[in-house]
């Protein structure tokens, strides 16, 4: 596992988030390219099975980012988000998976500093963890039928 | 054939308006003009656009960084038609006269062609001492402004400090560098000119008692908001200049420079240093350490704005900001530690001495030489304190006519009544010339759309080099070989700058060749760049719809910048997600409705008046309904301004101007009963007349003007006694019955009556020049009557400072008394007493008195809010004044589009501040008014009928309250009331509704293909 690179999906809304990650690049900070943003209007759209497919697909952790708590462009869509985030953790925990796969993140547009320093950390986290289940069952699979 | 007359006579009627400053105040003025289609020039000296909020780390009273919010409205499309931004650009002559202006503009030379300037910073890296770069805003690059990394294009060349302009030209890829750029000088013709030249902050180090400039831990306001700025010079990290570390104690000196009368003061009080020294020493506790103690020593705490009395008990009781009372003497710098000790004086006349680690001079506004000279130049009067002189009824009107004026260089003032009276100015602006109805150009110089419904796909993918911003990082050329191999890929191209004239003309004969019905660029932030290259296939015949921007540049080259193995990995992948989310996109409609062109206007007091005077001087059919069976509203019972004009003749002016227009249907005793339609197309249902007659209006705006009431608490003996009045009624016998007060011998007024209590903690605003106004003329008429005014703040801002000065120095009395120690009126045998506490004296004085005028000041016309604000979903304060969309930026508009308000119903103001802002709500209502219909945009949710099992969830999810079940038994949703926001979306467990632009399937295929397709 020493040479783990995992993949990691954002969703970033365009109002705060993804304006944050254009700061942190204007500005050359580092974070792990590991992290590929998706952007949406306001965290509030994302879905369950956005989440899910991310998952499915073979992202090792996702993580969703919007604007501050009562910053948001849309009134409350992050909070609705945060609130999405820990539904699907719960279902995530039923899976038996590491619920800190998933994680709702808030910064606003100017905090490019942030953003880059929140996709380090997240980028670390799973490293630790280690590939997602799903690559787990899809390497035993890919074994088994080499066997 | 009609629309193309219409284009031709628009473009030669249609002369500019020329707006001086691009601060916040002139893009808003321009702005609004642009939106109503009016030409516009803009032009400032300095390089780059954005004035004094560029610096500002937050602002109050949201503590945000506000302009986050509303930045994104500066890269809507009419700008481009109509806004001719010029910056390094000045005044140099103006001749002619309203109408017919003639301007002379000298434009300095920047070295760079703009057009060609693709903002790398390759030459500020290479030459930072010849290439400046000024944090501002760029308007083609709406970002946040806070960080001069995202105003790219504000590069210009200082050519003196350059050596070598050959090596300079070689950096620069693009070839932007112009070493012969010349000063120009043109001419331009204009209707009207509107100035938002700003001002500047006073400079401390003049002043020899508080060490500014020579002790390191004393900085000035915005010295330390550019600390606590991650754009500053500490990376956003609050410390000591003199040891870099975190402060522990930090004070605010209030009104330096200011309400002073030494050497190297003004008079006039600055009207924002108290807000902003309570902002900064909140944020400073909230985003710092709780633990930084935080002291204001100020004179006069005015907080007198919307809300801004609940601001300053935040900082008070939650945030335990301390707050001395004291106008400190000095500071004196320990050389060793480099703290700081301030000496002052309590009001008990003690003095004290406290040591503190950083101090920070609240300065306020001055108005610098060359702004006199540009006045000059414009041939407008200045007043005594070299600020713009404007007519006393309309405060965006200078001396000369056709000039008009906005923002600080009118009188000291916050952001919010800069936006106001910028709105107001750009709506007199536009009465200088016919209005013209929105003929859109660009729409028209596009071919039309091509259908691609039944097409295959056919993508076409650009990728971009931003010359070794992206190419220099990794490798195009692979990537061009690699968007080539993916399906339905026809033409896979390297693109130099995608974004230069030439790449454009390039793509658009690509599309066009090789029937492309789907692009993908790869270039830079589709927040700055995509609207263009949604042009360019509007331009090529395609929906605007089928292109995705793919982010390689400030996504990845740049912050991958030293990772180039694991960026082009990244690169490959972004591009794939591209690719296949371009896949599923589809040709959408813009939204669009027909306008209705009248105005509803509610309330006739002079606030409805004054907007409804200036929307039908535009040609606007407007009904002025009021309830009352006569206008004028609140004004009426005012006679004298506390400049000393005629209230009353003012009116009757502008009542008879209101009835004989003929655009005006003026409709008295009247109520509104019933509210429908949309932004645009508003229908409301009034009954008129005594016998309450129904009637429908159509109406495209509306705005409230319903103003509030005079506050009547019942509180020191209101009505128990004929010499106990209202500030208000003494107003009346003043004018009206000069023996009555020939006759008195002691008057006394009391403050804050019924406001900043525990239930109306709001300031009424209005009242301290009410109280001195009053106390002025009685002294006028009577000079040997003593007057006792008894205070908690006096509340003189701006220039009524002027008026607070002279009743001092006139002999009125002015005594401070606290919440908990309220002074007490006794009336015994006929004989009214009042009983104060004396801070100063120390004791209890008691004053027998012939008129006691109590200041109650206002409250909000409650019933009449709530009735409003539940038939238009408009939101309310806690004191149930109208609440606006946002406090700072948009102070007239309401949440909904095309309701505006004004004059009192926002919240307490004098009648000079709400005429401003009657004309600003006029001039917002215009910007929709000035167009035949309005866009609402394409990412609007739809429902799919069949599919919704009207389970209301996206009714209870919407934060904007729009979807509804209808009669079908489904969900639906207006798209012309839809934000496009897509919770409702997310949160459809059925999945029946979808968020154009953003559709499940597009989003799924970019994630299927995220990793799976690669490997």
């Amino acid at each position: 596992m020493e040479n783990f690179e995992p993949e990691i999906v954002a969703f970033c809304c365009h109002y705060c988030a993804y304006t944050a990650a254009d700061m942190a690049g204007s500005k050359h900070i580092y974070y792990p390219a590991n992290v590929k943003i998706i952007r949406v209007p306001c965290t509030g759209k994302v879905d369950t099975i956005h989440i899910m497919k991310a998952f499915e697909k073979g992202a090792d952790g996702v993580y969703v980012a919007g604007c501050l708590e009562g910053d948001c462009h849309f009134k409350n869509g992050n909070t609705r988000a945060k609130y999405r985030v820990e539904q699907v953790q719960n279902i995530l925990k039923d899976l038996g998976w590491e619920i800190e796969r998933l994680e709702m993140i808030n910064m606003s547009a100017g905090m490019g500093e942030r953003f880059a320093s929140t996709a380090l950390e997240f980028t670390k986290k799973i490293k630790q963890l280690g590939p997602s289940p799903i690559k787990i069952i899809n390497t035993e699979k890919h074994q088994q039928v080499a066997d | 054939m009609q629309k193309l007359k219409d284009i031709q006579q628009n473009k030669s009627n249609n002369k500019s308006v020329l707006v001086i400053g691009g601060g916040v105040g002139g893009i808003r003025a321009a702005l609004d003009l642009a939106e109503s289609s009016r030409n516009v020039i803009l032009i400032d000296k300095s390089y780059s656009i954005g004035g004094l909020m560029t610096q500002l780390d937050r602002t109050f009273p949201t503590n945000n960084c506000d302009l986050c919010t509303v930045s994104p409205h500066l890269s809507e499309n009419t700008r481009q038609i109509h806004l001719d931004i010029q910056p390094m650009t000045q005044l140099e002559q103006l001749t002619g006269e309203a109408g017919n202006f003639m301007a002379t503009l000298v434009t300095e030379p920047r070295y760079i062609d703009m057009d060609k300037c693709t903002a790398c910073g390759e030459c500020y890296k290479q030459f930072p001492e010849a290439v400046r770069f000024t944090p501002g805003l760029d308007p083609r690059a709406p970002t946040c402004m806070r960080y001069p990394q995202a105003t790219p294009y504000a590069f210009s060349i200082d050519m003196e400090k350059v050596i070598d302009i050959k090596a300079l030209q070689k950096v620069c890829k693009a070839g932007a560098i112009i070493p012969h750029d010349t000063q120009k000088k043109t001419t331009v013709e204009a209707a009207s000119v509107v100035l938002s030249a700003g001002a500047q902050l006073f400079d401390p180090t003049v002043l020899d008692n508080f060490g500014s400039g020579q002790f390191d831990n004393v900085v000035t306001g915005l010295e330390y908001e550019r600390i606590m700025s991650a754009s500053g010079p500490f990376q956003g990290d609050l410390v000591r200049v003199s040891d870099k570390k975190r402060p522990k104690k930090v004070a605010w000196i209030q009104c330096v420079g200011s309400r002073g009368i030494n050497k190297a003061d003004v008079p006039y009080c600055s009207g924002v240093c108290c807000m902003y020294a309570l902002k900064e020493a909140m944020v400073t506790k909230e985003r710092f350490a709780e633990s930084i103690e935080a002291t204001i020593f100020y004179m006069d705490m005015r907080t007198y704005g919307k809300d801004y009395e609940l601001y300053f008990n935040q900082a008070k009781n939650d945030y335990n900001v301390r707050m001395i009372r004291s106008r400190p003497h000095s500071i004196i710098e320990n050389n060793k530690t480099k703290d700081l000790s301030i000496t002052y004086a309590i009001e008990e006349g003690l003095q004290k001495t406290e040591e503190f680690d950083m101090v920070v001079l609240s300065t306020g506004f001055r108005v610098p030489e060359t702004t006199i000279e540009l006045a000059n130049r414009l041939g407008i009067e200045l007043n005594t304190h070299n600020f713009t002189k404007t007519d006393h009824f309309n405060s965006v009107q200078t001396s000369r006519p056709g000039v008009y004026v906005c923002g600080v260089i009118e009188s000291p003032k916050d952001i919010p009544e800069t936006m106001v009276q910028a709105s107001a100015a750009a709506s007199m602006a536009a009465s200088d010339f016919p209005i013209a109805k929105d003929v859109s150009l660009a729409e028209n110089e596009f071919m039309p759309e091509r259908d691609v419904s039944m097409e295959a796909l056919r993508i076409g993918v650009f990728i971009c080099d931003c010359g070794l911003e992206i190419g220099g990082v990794v490798d195009v050329d692979k990537m061009v070989e690699f968007a080539g191999t993916r399906p339905d890929v026809v033409v896979s191209h390297a693109v130099g700058y995608g974004c230069s004239s030439e790449s454009m003309i390039m793509i658009e004969a690509s599309i066009k060749e090789n029937k492309l019905n789907r692009v993908v660029i790869g270039g830079c932030s589709p927040r700055t760049h995509e609207t263009k290259f949604q042009d360019l296939l509007r331009r090529a015949g395609l929906n605007k719809y089928l292109v995705e921007i793919v982010n390689l540049r400030d996504q990845n080259t740049w912050p991958h910048i030293g990772q180039p193995k694991e960026a082009l990995d990244k690169a490959f992948k972004l591009l794939h997600i591209g690719i296949n989310g371009v896949r599923k996109s589809r040709s959408l409609m813009d939204y669009t409705l027909p306008m209705s062109p009248n105005a509803l206007v509610v309330g006739g007091g002079v606030t409805g008046m004054t907007a409804a005077l200036q929307l039908a001087n535009q040609g606007i059919k407007v009904y002025l309904v009021e309830r009352d069976s006569s206008l004028g509203g609140l004004a009426k019972s005012i006679r004298k301004t506390i400049e000393g004009d005629d209230v009353g003749s003012f009116m009757t002016q502008l009542v008879n101007d209101v009835s004989a227009h003929e655009k005006i249907q003026v409709l008295t005793r009247t109520i509104i009963v019933d509210h429908s339609g949309m932004p645009g197309r508003f229908k409301t249902g009034i009954q008129s007349g005594p016998r309450m007659n129904y009637m429908q209006l159509n109406h495209g705006v509306t705005i409230f003007a319903t103003g509030a009431l005079p506050n009547r608490p019942d509180v020191y003996g209101l009505g128990t006694h004929d010499n106990i009045v209202t500030q208000l009624e003494l107003d009346a016998v003043i004018e009206d019955d000069p023996d009555k007060i020939k006759s008195l011998n002691q008057v006394v007024m009391i403050q804050c009556v019924g406001s900043r209590e525990p239930d109306n903690p709001n300031c009424s605003r209005v009242c301290c020049q009410a109280a001195i106004k009053n106390a002025l003329r009685i002294k006028t008429i009577n000079p040997d009557a003593q007057i006792f005014i008894l205070y908690r703040d006096i509340r003189t801002y701006g220039f009524q400072e002027d008026y607070y000065r002279e009743a001092r120095n006139i002999g009125v009395v002015f005594t401070r008394f606290s919440l908990e120690n309220r002074p007490e009126v006794k009336v015994e045998n006929d004989q009214v007493s009042v009983f104060v506490d004396d801070i100063i004296l120390g004791s209890k004085i008691q004053i027998e008195t012939d008129c006691l005028a109590l200041s109650t000041g206002m409250i909000a016309d409650d019933e009449t809010t709530e009735d409003l604000s539940m038939m238009f979903h408009l939101p309310r304060t806690m004191d149930n004044y109208f609440l606006e969309d946002h406090v700072k930026l948009r102070p007239v508009d309401m949440s909904v589009r095309g309701i505006f308000i004004a004059g009192t119903t926002h919240s307490p103001k004098t009648i000079r501040e709400s005429i401003t802002q009657a004309y600003a709500a006029a001039g917002r209502a215009q910007t929709l008014l000035g167009k035949k219909e309005i866009n609402l945009g394409a990412a609007v949710a739809k429902v799919d009928g069949s599919k919704c099992a009207a389970c209301l969830v996206c009714v209870r999810a919407c934060p904007y309250s729009i979807p509804f079940i209808n009669e079908d038994g489904y969900s639906q949703i207006d798209p012309a009331k839809c934000h496009g926001c897509g919770i409702c979306a997310a949160d459809c467990p059925a999945k029946a509704i979808q968020l154009l632009v953003y559709e499940d399937d597009q989003i799924l295929a970019k994630l299927d293909y995220l990793f799976g397709g690669l490997n």
